[in-house]
C-alpha cells in the first residue's frame, strides 16, 4: 500500500509523513544518514576513495599527468574537477553531454575548492614554467539518493588526502623527464572542507540530508560547506525565501555534522597511513 | 579538438607521467614469467569473484562484480517504450552501454566513448539478446547500463556477468543466466582471466618465428542450455587452440553459474525474510 | 546606517543605478540596468508554449538564458542561469500558466563588480515590466569584506574586489525581506557573514525604492 500510494502521490505521500513529524525513510527532521568511505580501493587511480552517505555513492579517482604551465602563471599547476552523473546512477539522467545540473555542481565544487584553499597550486610545481602536475579529479556517481554535493566534497577531501605523487626531475639542459616510481611523495593538503546540505519545505521547516525524492519536491536548497571554523561557502540557489533564524539552526546543525564527517575521513586516511607503516 | 565547454578545462595537453623513464635507468622490460603468476594462481586458475546486487537504490535492477582487482557496477531500468521510427516493434530491445570510468585504467580516458567502449557496448547486447525473453516486451526497450571503475583485465567478461544478474535482479524475463570468462593465450600458454598487464602480453607476437598464437579470447555462455551466445576472439590463433581454449572456457562458465545463481537466491530469501 | 534616513544618503551605500525599460521591441519586457559600470539587458518571452520535453503540466517551467559578453556560454555561466532561474521561480506565481514556459535572457553588457546581483535585478524589473505575475518583487545587493580591516563595503566595484576577503550576493524578497538566494566566495567567519546579510538587508529597502519610482515614472507610458 505504501510504496503504490508513493507513486500516484508523492507530493501528498511526503506531506502526510511530514505533518507526522516524520521523514518516509523514518528519520527525524534534523538527523543525518550514516556515511561510510572506503579509500584507495581502485588500484589504477594515484588516489581513490568511495564515499556513501546513506544510499549516495560518489567514486572519486585522481590521475596525476604532467604538463606545461600557463604563461601567466608559470608557477601553478592545474587541478581539474568534473562530475559525472551517468545514466547509470538514477533514471533522471539521460546519456550524453554534462547535464546543467552537472555543470552547475562541478563549478561549485571548484568554487569550494579555491574559496577553501585546500590546495595551493603551487606544490603542484615541478619545475617553473616548464612543467607542472595536472590533478583529474574525476567524480563519479554510481547510486544518485540526494546531498550529492555533499557527498562529492567527501570523496574529493578524502583522495586529495591520500594523494602521493611520484618524484619528478625536470633536467633543464636536455628537457628530460625521469620518474622516481618507487619513492612517491605526499601532496600537501591545507584544509578540509565539509559540505552539508538541508532543504527547506513550507513554514521554513528545515530538513537535513535530504534524499532524491525529498530534494525533488522540497522549495528551496541549502548547502553549507565548512572549513575548520570558518564558513567558505552558503550556496543558496534561489527558492522558498528564509529566515535569518534558519540561516542560524542550520549553521548549528552543520558544524556538529563537520565534525563528525572530518573524523570519519581522518580515521580513514590514518587506516591508510598505518598500513604503510607496517609494509 | 574544440574545446567542451560543458565541462571544466585543464591544460590542451597534458602526459602520463608512466611514459618517463625511472631514475635509475633499469630496463625494466623484464621477460614475464609464465610459470608464476604476478598473484600467485596456476594458469588455470580464475580469480575470486565477489558479486553484490542491488547496490543502486534507484535503478530497478543492479549488480557489482569485482574480479581480482577488475570492478565493475551494472544497473537496469525499467523498459521504455521505443519511439515509433520503424512502426511497431514485434520485439523488445535491449540497449547496452559500456563505459570505463576516467580513472580505471593506466591512461587516462576521455569522457566519450571510445570506439572500444563502443565495440563493447554491442559486444554486450549481443551477449544478452539470446538469454532475454525478447518477445515478452515488444516495442520496449530495456536500458543496460555498465561502468568499468577499475579494469585489472578481463573487464569485458566481468560486465557480462553483471549485466545479466542486473536483469535478473531486476526481474527482466529470461532464459537463463549468461556467464563469461577470458583466456590469454601466448604461445603456448594458457593463462585463464588475465590480468591487465597479462592482457597487454598476450596482445603483442611471440617473438619465435614459427609461432604466431597470441590473443585473447572471451567467450560467453548459457551454462544451463549448453548454449554459446558470443565469442570475442582478438589475435592470431590457430584453430586447434580455438578449440581446447573455448573448451577449457565453456567449463570454466559452468563452475562460475552457482555463484550468479546463490547470489541470486540469497538477496531473495533475505527479502523474503524481512518481510516476515 | 539606518534605512530610515533619507535615499540620498543610501545613495551612498549602493552605486547609483539607472534603468530603462522597454529598450528591446521584440520581447514581452525587458530592462536595460546599470549599477555604477556593470550594465546588463535582460528581455523576457513569456507566458509562451513550452518544447514538449521541457513542458510541467501543473506549472510554467521557467528558461534562463544568459550570455556573457565574449565568448561562448561556459559552466560558470550555468552556475548565473541557475541562481536567475531559481530565485525566479520563488517568485514568479507558475501555479498561474500551466504548461507555457517563461523565458528570461539576460546579456552582460559590461562586469565591473557585483555582475549577480545585477543580472537578478534586472531580470525582477523586466518580469514587473512583462507584466509576469509575481508574489513579490526581488531586490539583490552585493558586499564585500574587506582584506586587512575587515571592513564590510556595500555594492563594491571591481577596484574594491581585488581586496576582497569574501565576497557576498544575496537576493531579499520584498514582503518580509528574507533571503531568496545567497551566493558566497572566500572564507568568512559565522559573525561576518550575519553581519553583511544584515546590512545587504538594510540597503536592499534601496533597490525596492529605486524599483518603485522607477515604475511611477513609467506608469503612464505603460
Amino acid at each position: 500500500m505504501d510504496s503504490q500510494y508513493k507513486i500516484i502521490h508523492p507530493v501528498k505521500y511526503l506531506q502526510d509523513h511530514l505533518a507526522q513529524d516524520v521523514r518516509p525513510d523514518g528519520r527525524q527532521f534534523l538527523s543525518f544518514r550514516s556515511i561510510s568511505v572506503n579509500i584507495s580501493s581502485i588500484t589504477h587511480a594515484d588516489s581513490s576513495a568511495i564515499f556513501k552517505i546513506g544510499n549516495t555513492t560518489i567514486v572519486c579517482g585522481i590521475k596525476a599527468e604532467l604538463a606545461a604551465p600557463k604563461a601567466e602563471s608559470p608557477e601553478y599547476g592545474y587541478i581539474v574537477p568534473n562530475i559525472e552523473l551517468p545514466p547509470l546512477c538514477s533514471p533522471k539522467f539521460r546519456p550524453g553531454p554534462p547535464s546543467d545540473q552537472a555543470q552547475v555542481v562541478v563549478k561549485l565544487i571548484e568554487n569550494i575548492l579555491r574559496n577553501s584553499a585546500a590546495i595551493d597550486l603551487k606544490d603542484l610545481c615541478v619545475f617553473k614554467g616548464k612543467l607542472v602536475w595536472v590533478l583529474y579529479c574525476d567524480l563519479m556517481c554510481i547510486n544518485y539518493d540526494g546531498s550529492i554535493i555533499d557527498a562529492c566534497i567527501g570523496a574529493l577531501t578524502a583522495t586529495l588526502n591520500t594523494l602521493t605523487l611520484p618524484e619528478t626531475l625536470y633536467n633543464i639542459e636536455t628537457g628530460s623527464v625521469s620518474v622516481n616510481y618507487t619513492k612517491r611523495l605526499k601532496f600537501p593538503i591545507k584544509a578540509l572542507p565539509v559540505s552539508v546540505s538541508f532543504a527547506i519545505f513550507n513554514d521554513q521547516l528545515l530538513i537535513a540530508d535530504p534524499t532524491d525524492d525529498e530534494e525533488s519536491l522540497c522549495l528551496g536548497r541549502l548547502t553549507i560547506v565548512m572549513n575548520e571554523d570558518k564558513i567558505c561557502c552558503i550556496h543558496k540557489p534561489g527558492g522558498i525565501p528564509i529566515s535569518q533564524d534558519l540561516f542560524l539552526r542550520s549553521l548549528t546543525k552543520c558544524k556538529k555534522r563537520a565534525e563528525l564527517i572530518r573524523s570519519l575521513i581522518d580515521a580513514a586516511v590514518s587506516t591508510i597511513k598505518q598500513e604503510h607503516l607496517n609494509e | 579538438m574544440p574545446v567542451d565547454q560543458r565541462r571544466i578545462n585543464g591544460p590542451e595537453v597534458s602526459v602520463p607521467y608512466h611514459i618517463y623513464s625511472d631514475f635509475d635507468e633499469k630496463s625494466d622490460k623484464v621477460k614475464h614469467d609464465f610459470s608464476k603468476r604476478s598473484d600467485k594462481r596456476t594458469n588455470s586458475e580464475m580469480r575470486k569473484i565477489f558479486l553484490k546486487i542491488g547496490i543502486v537504490s534507484q535503478a530497478k535492477g543492479s549488480a557489482y562484480i569485482e574480479m581480482g582487482n577488475t570492478k565493475v557496477v551494472c544497473s537496469v531500468f525499467d523498459p521504455r517504450e521505443l519511439s515509433n521510427k520503424n512502426g511497431y516493434c514485434t520485439q523488445g530491445e535491449i540497449y547496452c552501454e559500456f563505459k570505463f570510468a576516467p580513472f580505471s585504467c593506466q591512461k587516462r580516458k576521455i569522457h566519450q566513448q571510445n570506439a572500444e567502449e563502443k565495440q563493447y557496448s554491442l559486444i554486450l547486447q549481443r551477449t544478452l539478446e539470446p538469454a532475454v525473453c525478447l518477445h515478452e516486451f515488444p516495442n520496449f526497450q530495456v536500458d543496460v547500463y555498465v561502468m568499468v571503475l577499475d579494469n585489472a583485465g578481463s573487464s569485458l567478461a566481468a560486465a557480462i556477468m553483471a549485466a545479466s544478474t542486473a536483469l535478473a535482479n531486476a526481474g527482466v524475463p529470461m532464459f537463463g543466466l549468461v556467464t563469461a570468462s577470458t583466456i590469454g593465450i601466448y604461445g603456448n600458454h594458457y593463462l585463464m582471466d588475465p590480468t591487465d598487464t597479462e592482457e597487454a602480453i598476450c596482445n603483442t607476437q611471440p617473438d619465435k618465428e614459427d609461432d604466431f598464437n597470441h590473443g585473447i579470447i572471451t567467450l560467453a555462455s548459457l551454462p544451463q542450455h549448453n548454449q554459446i551466445s558470443e565469442v570475442f576472439l582478438i589475435g592470431s590463433i590457430d584453430t586447434n587452440t580455438i578449440k581446447q581454449a573455448t573448451e577449457m572456457l565453456t567449463a570454466a562458465n559452468k563452475d562460475i553459474c552457482p555463484v550468479l545463481q546463490q547470489c541470486l537466491v540469497k538477496t531473495i530469501m533475505k527479502l523474503h525474510n524481512e518481510k516476515k | 546606517m539606518d534605512t530610515s534616513e533619507e535615499t540620498s544618503q543610501s545613495e551612498y551605500i549602493l552605486r547609483p543605478m539607472n534603468c530603462e525599460l522597454n529598450q528591446l521591441s521584440m520581447p514581452d519586457g525587458s530592462a536595460m540596468l546599470m549599477q555604477g559600470n556593470t550594465a546588463v539587458i535582460a528581455g523576457i518571452y513569456g507566458p509562451v508554449e513550452a518544447k514538449p520535453q521541457k513542458m510541467i503540466y501543473d506549472k510554467a517551467s521557467i528558461e534562463v538564458s544568459y550570455s556573457p559578453i565574449k565568448g561562448p556560454t561556459k559552466v560558470d555561466d550555468r552556475m548565473t542561469e541557475m541562481y536567475i532561474k531559481e530565485t525566479c521561480e520563488a517568485a514568479i506565481i507558475v501555479t498561474f500558466h500551466p504548461a507555457s514556459a517563461i523565458c528570461i535572457n539576460v546579456q552582460e553588457l559590461e562586469d565591473s563588480g557585483g555582475m549577480l546581483g545585477c543580472t537578478i535585478n534586472a531580470a525582477c524589473l523586466a518580469l514587473i515590466n512583462a507584466g509576469i505575475p509575481m508574489k513579490f518583487t526581488f531586490a539583490a545587493v552585493n558586499c564585500m569584506i574587506q582584506e586587512d580591516n575587515e571592513d564590510i563595503i556595500l555594492d563594491p566595484d571591481s577596484i574594491q574586489l581585488q581586496e576582497a576577503k569574501a565576497e557576498f550576493t544575496f537576493a531579499f524578497d520584498s514582503m518580509d525581506k528574507n533571503v531568496i538566494c545567497c551566493y558566497t566566495t572566500g572564507c568568512f567567519t559565522e559573525t561576518e557573514f550575519l553581519k553583511a546579510m544584515d546590512r545587504c538587508k538594510q540597503a536592499s529597502q534601496y533597490v525596492f525604492d529605486f524599483y518603485r519610482n522607477l515604475v511611477k515614472k513609467y506608469a503612464n507610458v505603460i
